[in-house]
């Protein structure tokens, strides 16, 4: 296999998302994932982001439809169930 | 089967269908919702799981919890009369998700409130981390942020910004999907996440300082 490609910090930094995302090409992947082991700035720098996106989802997720609503637009559905087998 | 319920709907199983297409299962359900009371059984074992994320985007769109519950009954409701148009595994959330996002903007973006939003133009291309690395390299200062600071920041970006970061970072959807939904490229997607992101960890990281959870750098 030949190794990644090198790149520097700011091409790194620049898939930062994709890349904490996993939405980057295994060969991209690869390439940042090289940069992060040798540059330990940038290695901070993902972490503190990964701990970022991480707060993110505890912080937002908790909360769904309140119980009155799933109430209320099952019954509606029904409703409009009923009145298409009578038409 | 439909199985009427005190306070809401059984539900216990649904499968990926996102990520594991299965075209003979996909056959056999289609086979199944020829007849009415089939489709109303998988519209409630497929659709109504996913409540939870349409009410979610729609607090976030919406700004107010009773708008929010009249936009996701709407939105339900339509998938519901829509249901036969839908294609047994393909992807239920997203497509949920955009009819609520269509109904949004016809239905209720005129009313919407039109509260100061952060300028995401004038975020700097970088992160707080250079802010902080002497102090919290770790950003455990975010840890003391509650639930509700985190949304009230949220909703304080530029709408398409908020729903972008919202797809993602609440609902955990593909850039893919996200693009699917919003109605524009991947690389819109990317770029409008990234400044989301960014803007919201400086928003998060003013209101850290401001409320003493972390000693402002020196400029």
């Amino acid at each position: 296999m030949t190794p990644p490609e090198r790149v520097d910090c700011q091409q790194a930094a620049s898939r930062l998302y994709e890349y904490l995302d996993g939405e980057v090409t295994p060969e991209v992947e690869a390439t940042v994932r090289a940069h992060l082991a040798e540059c330990a700035g940038c290695f901070s720098l993902f972490g503190f982001e990964d701990a970022y996106l991480t707060f993110l989802r505890a912080r937002t997720q908790a909360r769904g439809a309140p119980e009155h609503l799933k109430k209320r637009i099952f019954e509606r559905i029904m409703l409009d169930k009923e009145h298409k087998e009578t038409k | 089967m439909l199985l009427r319920l005190g306070a809401g709907w059984a539900i216990v199983f649904v499968p990926n269908l996102v990520n594991s297409p299965n075209p003979a299962k996909a056959r056999e359900k289609r086979s199944v919702s020829a007849n009415s009371a089939g489709r109303s059984a998988d519209f409630e074992a497929e659709a109504l799981p996913h409540l939870d994320a349409v009410y979610r985007l729609a607090l976030r769109l919406a700004g107010d919890e009773m708008q929010a519950e009249d936009l996701t009954q709407e939105t339900m409701l339509k998938a519901y009369r829509a249901w036969h148009q839908y294609k047994s595994g393909t992807n239920v959330r997203a497509w949920l998700l955009t009819i609520l996002r269509h109904t949004f903007i016809n239905q209720y973006r005129k009313a919407k409130r039109a509260g100061p939003t952060v300028d995401v133009a004038e975020i700097e291309a970088f992160t707080v981390f250079h802010n902080v690395m002497e102090v919290d390299p770790e950003g455990s200062f975010f840890n003391q942020i509650v639930d509700d600071e985190v949304l009230r920041a949220i909703d304080r970006l530029p709408e398409e910004f908020r729903e972008t970061l919202v797809l993602s970072d609440v609902e955990q959807m593909s850039y893919a999907e996200i693009a699917d939904i919003t109605g524009v490229p991947v690389g819109t997607v990317k770029s409008r996440l990234f400044r989301a992101r960014q803007a919201l960890q400086k928003e998060l990281y003013d209101y850290a300082v401001e409320m003493g959870y972390i000693k402002k750098a020196d400029e």
